[in-house]
This record gives C-alpha cells, sequence and structure tokens, in this order.
C-alpha cells in the first residue's frame, strides 16, 4: 500500500493519546504506512478564521504544502475538525484562482507553494477505500460477536457534504459498515448524526453538557453496549465528560466510549493496552 | 420511464381540531423528476383538499415551501422524490413541517418568531451619510472586490430551514439564529452601511458564541449560503472591535498564541488562557484525571519542526489585505 502523510492533529497527540497509539497500531497490523510529518502544525480548529480567514486558510494551505513537498498525495488524519478545516482550505483554494494566488503569496514568505495535488481523508475512509469492508473482515480475528456499537459519527465527519463529500450527510453508513465488518452490531438511534457541543463547551458548557447528555441518553436508550466514535473532539465529550453530561440531563450512568481505531483494533486481536483502552476515563471492560 | 411507488408519510395537525399530530399515508406512482411539491399537489387534488403546505415560485427562490424531508429541511419544489428514496433506501418519504417554529395546519410553520429577530437585529442597511448620497441624483458604487466580502450572504431567501436545524437555536431561546447572523454579518462589511463592524456588539448580545459549528445551517441551506462562515466572521469583527475579554475571543487568542509559540495547541494552558481562574477550578476534577491517564502534557510545548516558516506564514497573513 502507497505511504500517507498522518495528520494525527492536537488532541490525538494530547488528551485523546490513546487514539494515536491505537490508530497507529491498526495501521501497523493492517500494513498501512502512516508517516507523520514533525512540521505539521495545529489546523487551529476553525478558530483561527475568527482572527482572519487568510490567516485560517495559509496556516492549512502551509499544512498542505508540506506534505505535497515530501511527495505526499494523500493526507489521512484522525481528527473530525481536522478534516473539516483542511478539506475546506483545499476546497476554497482549489475552487478560487484569485485567492490560492492570495495565500500563495504568504506561503513564499516560507519558501512554500500549495498546488491542489494533495488529497486529505479521514482514516475510516482511507480504510473502506483501500481495504473495503470485505478486505476488513478478512483480517479480522476476534470477531466482536454480539457488541452492540452506537455508531456516533459527529458533525466534521459529515457536513457539510460540500466540502466532505465522502457519503451523504443525511444517511452516511459508513460507520455501520466497519462496525458490521468487526462482527459486532449496529445499535443506532435519532442522535447518531446530532451534535455533541464540542465547539461551544468555552461560551456554553451547560448547553455543550446536555448535548452531549442527550447524545449518551440515546445510545443508552437502544441498547448499545458501547458507543464509537471518529472524532476525538466528540470523544472528548462523550468519554471524558460523561458524568458531567449526564449529570445536565438528570442521568447516572455509564457508558464505554471507544474512538473508532480503538474498536477496530480490539477486532484486529490487538491487546487492549496497545490500544490505550486503559486511558479512556470512563472505563472500558474487554 | 422510471416510475416508483412511493408512500408519502405526511404529518397532520390542525390545532384547532386535532388533539394531537398524526400521520396520514398517501400512495402514488412517483415518475422521475417529480418534486415533493409536484407529489404534494397531487395529493391535494387527488385525495386530500384538506393538506396544507406553502408554495409559491416552485423555482427555490420565494423559500415558502421548505418542508422536512425524511428529517430534513429542504424545499420541496428543489428536491426530487425519486433521488431522496434512493438517499436513504426506502420507498417512504416522510413530510413534516421544520422544527422551532410552532405548526399553523400540517405543513405551515409559523415564521414570526425568526423573521423577527431580524428586525430586532437591525438586519437592513442603516446608510452611512459619508459614504451614501442624500439626493437620487448620485449614485453609491459597490465594486466587485467589496461585494465579494458579503455576496453569497444576500442570496439567503427566508426559507428558515437552517434556524429548523440550528443546533443552538434549539437550545438558546435567546442565540440570534443562523441566517439572522449571517445577515448581520452581511451589512457588518457593507461599505454603505453606518454600524459596520459595531454590528458585531448586536451578534455578541445575541449569544453568537454559542454557535456550535454543527455545519447543519451549511448543509442544508438550499442557495450554499452557509450561514455559519458569516457567524465565524462576525466572532472575528466582534474581536478586531475590541470585544476580547469572553471565553469564547479568549478561547481564539489561546489558539493564537498556542500556534505562534509551539505550531500546536497548548491544551493544558487552554482553560487558564480561556477562563482564568474560573476555567480551572471548573475544569480541575477532568485535569486531574487527564494527568492520573497519562494523557497530560507539559506545561510547555516543543515547538514543531520549522517552526519558524509557520511564524512567517502567519504574520504575513496578518499583513494582508
Amino acid at each position: 500500500m502507497e505511504k500517507v502523510a498522518f495528520y494525527p492533529g492536537c488532541a490525538a497527540k494530547g488528551a485523546s493519546k490513546e487514539l494515536y497509539e491505537s490508530t497507529t497500531a491498526v495501521a501497523e497490523e493492517l500494513g498501512i504506512e502512516l508517516v507523520e510529518l514533525p512540521q505539521f502544525s495545529c489546523c487551529g480548529a476553525g478558530v483561527l478564521e475568527e482572527v482572519k480567514e487568510v490567516l485560517d486558510l495559509a496556516v492549512n494551505a502551509r499544512n498542505l504544502a508540506l506534505a505535497e513537498r515530501e511527495g505526499f498525495k494523500r493526507i489521512v488524519t484522525v481528527c473530525s475538525t481536522c478534516l473539516l478545516v483542511l478539506r475546506r482550505t483545499k476546497y476554497l483554494l482549489d475552487g478560487d484562482d484569485e485567492l490560492r494566488e492570495k495565500v500563495n503569496g504568504v506561503l513564499s514568505e516560507a519558501g512554500l507553494e500549495y498546488k491542489g495535488e494533495v488529497e486529505v481523508e479521514h482514516f475510516h475512509w482511507f480504510l473502506l477505500k483501500e481495504l473495503g469492508e470485505e478486505g476488513l473482515r478478512e483480517r479480522v480475528k476476534n470477531p466482536l460477536k454480539g457488541l452492540k456499537v452506537y455508531p456516533y459519527y459527529g458533525c466534521h465527519t459529515v457536513r457539510p457534504y460540500q466540502v466532505l463529500g465522502f457519503e451523504p450527510s443525511e444517511n452516511p453508513q459508513s460507520l455501520e459498515r466497519i462496525i458490521r465488518a468487526l462482527g459486532a452490531e449496529v445499535a443506532s438511534g435519532e442522535r447518531r448524526l446530532e451534535c455533541c457541543g464540542f465547539h461551544a463547551f468555552w461560551p456554553n458548557p451547560r448547553g455543550s453538557m446536555v448535548l452531549t447528555g442527550l447524545n449518551l441518553k440515546d445510545a443508552r436508550s437502544v441498547g448499545a453496549d458501547c458507543i464509537t466514535t471518529p472524532c476525538p473532539l466528540c470523544h472528548m465529550n462523550l468519554d471524558a465528560n460523561q458524568k458531567r453530561a449526564l449529570r445536565a440531563v438528570g442521568e447516572d450512568f455509564s457508558i464505554p466510549v471507544l474512538h473508532l481505531p480503538q474498536l477496530i483494533g480490539l477486532a484486529l486481536g490487538i491487546e487492549p493496552r496497545r490500544l490505550g483502552l486503559h486511558r479512556n476515563i470512563t472505563p472500558v471492560n474487554c | 420511464m422510471e416510475k416508483r411507488e412511493i408512500t408519502f408519510r405526511i404529518r397532520r395537525f390542525n390545532p384547532k381540531k386535532d388533539p394531537r399530530p398524526y400521520y396520514q399515508e398517501f400512495k402514488l406512482t412517483v415518475p422521475k423528476g417529480m418534486t415533493i411539491l409536484e407529489a404534494l399537489q397531487v395529493i391535494k387534488d387527488r385525495f386530500e383538499p384538506s393538506l396544507a403546505f406553502r408554495a409559491f415560485c416552485r423555482s427555490a427562490i420565494c423559500g415558502s415551501c421548505s418542508v422536512k424531508v425524511n428529517g430534513f429541511p429542504k424545499l420541496a419544489c428543489k428536491t426530487q422524490v425519486l433521488i431522496e428514496a434512493e438517499k436513504f433506501g426506502t420507498d417512504t418519504i416522510t413530510l413534516e413541517p421544520l422544527d422551532n417554529m410552532e405548526v399553523i395546519r400540517d405543513l405551515i410553520v409559523d415564521w414570526d418568531r425568526p423573521l423577527s429577530r431580524l428586525k430586532e437585529l437591525k438586519t437592513y442597511l442603516i446608510p452611512d451619510p459619508k459614504v451614501v448620497p442624500q439626493s437620487l441624483d448620485e449614485e453609491t458604487r459597490v465594486y466587485p472586490e467589496e461585494l465579494k466580502k458579503y455576496d453569497r450572504f444576500t442570496d439567503c431567501i427566508l426559507c428558515t430551514s437552517c434556524f429548523s436545524a440550528c443546533t443552538a437555536s434549539q437550545m438558546e431561546e435567546e442565540y440570534g439564529g443562523p441566517f439572522q447572523l449571517a445577515r448581520l454579518y452581511r451589512f457588518a462589511v457593507d461599505k454603505r452601511d453606518a454600524l459596520k463592524g459595531e454590528r458585531a456588539k448586536i451578534g455578541y448580545a445575541y449569544r453568537m458564541w454559542d454557535c456550535v459549528r454543527c455545519e447543519k445551517c451549511a448543509d442544508v441551506c438550499p442557495k450554499s449560503v452557509g450561514p455559519v462562515d458569516g457567524i465565524m466572521r462576525l466572532r472575528g469583527i466582534s474581536i478586531e472591535i475590541g470585544l476580547k475579554d469572553n471565553p469564547g475571543a479568549r478561547h481564539v487568542l489561546a489558539f493564537y498564541k498556542s500556534l505562534l509559540e509551539s505550531g500546536m495547541l497548548n491544551e493544558v494552558l487552554l482553560p487558564l488562557r480561556t477562563k482564568g481562574l474560573k476555567g480551572i477550578i471548573e475544569n480541575l476534577p477532568l485535569g486531574l484525571k487527564m494527568i492520573l491517564k497519562g494523557k497530560a502534557h507539559s506545561p510547555i510545548l516543543k515547538p514543531i519542526a520549522e517552526h519558524e516558516s509557520l511564524v512567517k506564514v502567519m504574520k504575513a497573513a496578518m499583513e494582508v489585505e
């Protein structure tokens, strides 16, 4: 398989260390070579746009240009917000020559140029494109039989479709396909595409916690054993802030929340410690 | 020509006589290309004359016919039945009134609340006498590059689809609303406007920082306006005009500072930088758990490789007009 540039994002490099651990373990098991560029910077999580739009575009065009400079055709990320921010940069620059020229003018200060040759994909998109469900199923050593998994997408995994475009944002199926390929059952609910409120956590913590609480409640109401999400920011709210979120909606229970690579890793037979499952704040018994 | 039998499951409710809403089903043979609005009209003409829905232009320009199709707000006149059936892998199309507003009857909702918010936010041009001539003998020229700043935000047709889908509007009554705040931004960057950047203060008062960036408004907008982008820019203007001492703005500046310092987000200092001591106290239990789980980095981050190139790019970007 071709080498791809790996953009882990700040969360996976910090507070969601277990996402980094599980992604690299899964990639190794599947023979995928993820090359992390030490020059990659934080994408700014969309908030740089609030300082100045050109700043947001230039910082991320720098990331894209660095991958191009190193000869990569694909960047793979495990953070949905990084995915949206990088893809949005690409979408805007590829569609507007004047803007691209302006941003390249900024990049030239650092001797870089964005050419528009690199693609940005989520890790699970990459798996589905390269291996497909069948390919993944063949690699499963420990089918997750009987495990009911709630697929929680996270906004920036699917919306806006215009920018993300991998699957219909109104009825995505990528997580369901992966869950089934791993031998588990899908326990889906009406809030699988709702927001967790992470991006308003600082200005409005109560609202953010209520949203997360409602999502957790939904997973519980459909009888899910655990939740899986491809977004570390959703994971932070659903897992690390679980108690607080449930309090906000007058509930008290505990439901494990696994990063998607953790779930995949378990099915591939990777030992839980290598997947960082001991680092999840809400206990995961496996 | 491709045809398929489709079941339309329509939510009915007449508050004057029905104790509660109910669903009524209609079966139609739908040819390729038939829109939801055409289907509604056939149902009304052939089976159920009392069915109420709004429609006018049939060309996706008046914004009257917005309804929820299988849970998502859409213009009935712009949406084809068979494409929707395909997308959801079903022969049943559920039609419901938009969310977040009271139902007047069946698929018709009361727009007063979201539309009166437009007035409250003063989303109309307040002419700047220094720019806009007092008489009609002269004109105010707006050049293409000036228009580009807000052009797409003028495409809004007030269909309220974004308002129906908006997470923040569902959560907080006082939140300004997606199309409303985007329209506020549109005037904040219009050179003819007297208030201009000061309009960000209105956005602040109407809790624009409550936007959760769920991108639903961008996704459902039938005119690709992307209200969220306008809201982000309005936030940026608020920081420019000095509304910096609030968690939203401080959070933004914390990112900016982190990138200049090391190139990566300093998560450990984020609570302090965003909310001061309160941020630390509120998040202390979680912070301790993070430390115990080995997930907290050192408060001083090692810079990324070629960090100086990032700093150069950031500085140059800040100087670009």
